[in-house]
């Protein structure tokens, strides 16, 4: 599974890096960033997909 | 402003009944499924569902949060709340760094000291008022503290957004007249302090946000002010309001504290689900400036539009079991903050002072009722209550 975070969609709620500090950061404004290059080992998937499924914005997209 | 566009405020308070502000989720439903996108006089229009809720914050350009949104006696726009893009993510770009979950995470150890110490007045007698003993002072103690304020200064904090927020004549005709010199007072308060900053900077807020440049530029002194009112306003009464709806809950559901109490390492999680279900800030005011429309009905440029988040917030088209409380809740997507670009500016402070402000009271005082008799008055709008009377015990 990948994440990618539509940065046009992000504004700063802080849920992704909240519920899966592994697979999100923030940056210094607190926008949600993507760790490395967004490739979720599995082990971390359940966590993720919280993640993408608690952002207000619906700003993040898995493939 | 103009008199005759009303203050938005009023057009709120108009649906949002004293009578319904203590349970309105009943009422939300009923607008949601009646009416979900409901003129109720000429000018104003309130949305109920999530759908037409979520698409006002996505489209800024035309449900605009401009000044005309509501008057506050502000003379100049408040900064970032009330400025429209482009020049809006200019300001955020600045504040966003110092509201980061990061910088707010920094803040623990001082709320903490700043709960127990307030607790510490009433801990031993058994019983307290929890608003003007606890809710009330913490989040001015709090921003006190990040301003680098002495804590004596609390009353005239208290004082300040208390004349803006409830102005006293608000039962006249004319609440803005005393918004009005509150606002006044305010600036001049901000631009007495902001000169000794200039002259001394400390290591706070005040401080930052005048040595602070954007693209180079420092911020003038009317935009430190515009953003030091912004604060007053929207960041000590809505953290008031959320600690009084969460112990207001957590004293009448007994179970539900319990499972605080005994695992606190819910409390994240139990905030973002009273957050939901409470929505202290029972709505947010937008203006539209160009004509559209929203699930068929026409608004119209000039239109005062109010989001009504706590509705949002319990639509069961995106909550499954919206009604009920679940600290174990996996899936919230809520709006408490509102959305989009002006997604609250606070919310990573308030964050951090709910959670703290659990976990540290629930050490101090595990179990605790309403005294026998109380009825809970809540401000409709940005739903605080007058008194929280608590009996220690269960």
């Amino acid at each position: 599974m990948r994440v990618k975070i539509d940065s046009e969609l992000c504004t700063g709620h802080g849920r992704c890096y909240a519920l899966a500090p592994e697979t999100f950061d923030a940056d210094d404004r607190g926008l949600g960033l993507v760790r490395g290059d967004g490739e979720v080992p599995p082990e971390l998937e359940k966590q993720a997909r919280q993640a993408v499924a608690n952002c207000p914005e619906q700003a993040i997209s898995t493939e | 402003m103009d008199s005759e566009e009303g203050t938005g405020l009023e057009g709120m308070m108009a649906v949002m009944d004293p009578a319904t502000a203590a349970e309105p989720q009943p009422m939300y439903k009923q607008l949601r499924e009646s009416s979900p996108v409901l003129r109720v006089s000429g000018d104003a229009v309130i949305l109920t569902r999530r759908a037409e809720i979520e698409d006002a914050f996505r489209r800024p350009e035309v449900f605009s949060s401009n000044s005309s949104a509501v008057d506050l006696g502000n003379i100049r726009p408040l900064i970032p709340l009330q400025i429209d893009p482009p020049d809006h993510v200019r300001y955020r770009r600045l504040l966003d760094p110092l509201f980061a979950p990061r910088q707010m995470a920094r803040l623990e150890p001082q709320i903490a000291a700043l709960v127990h110490r307030l607790v510490d007045r009433f801990a031993d007698r058994g019983e307290c008022d929890l608003v003007s003993e606890l809710t009330i002072p913490l989040p001015s103690e709090v921003f006190l503290t990040m301003f680098g304020l002495p804590l004596a200064e609390l009353d005239t904090f208290l004082r300040m957004k208390e004349g803006i927020i409830r102005p006293p004549g608000a039962t006249l005709d004319d609440p803005q007249v005393w918004r009005t010199k509150t606002a006044s007072e305010m600036y001049d308060y901000f631009d007495q302090i902001l000169d000794e900053r200039a002259k001394s900077p400390q290591e706070d807020l005040l401080s930052g946000f005048v040595t602070a440049e954007i693209d180079g530029q420092r911020l003038t002194r009317h935009e430190v002010q515009d953003i030091c009112f912004l604060l007053m306003i929207a960041g000590l009464d809505t953290v008031t309001a959320s600690l009084d709806c969460f112990f207001s809950y957590l004293a009448r559901n007994p179970d539900q504290r319990r499972k605080l109490v005994d695992d606190p390492s819910l409390i994240p999680n139990a905030v973002e689900e009273m957050l939901r279900f409470e929505s202290p800030v029972a709505g947010v005011p937008r203006i539209a400036v160009e004509d559209t429309e929203m699930a068929g009905t026409p608004i119209k440029k000039g239109d005062h539009v109010m989001i009504i988040l706590g509705s949002a917030n319990t639509d069961d088209a995106e909550f499954a079991d919206a009604m009920s409380v679940d600290f174990g809740r996996e899936v919230n997507r809520h709006l408490a903050f509102g959305g989009g670009l002006h997604r609250c500016l606070g919310s990573h402070l308030a964050r951090q002072e709910l959670r703290v402000a659990l976990r540290e009271f629930h050490t101090r005082i595990p179990a605790y009722h309403l005294a026998p008799g109380t009825e809970l008055i809540y401000t409709p709008g940005i739903r605080s209550l007058d008194r929280l009377p608590l009996i220690f015990g269960d």
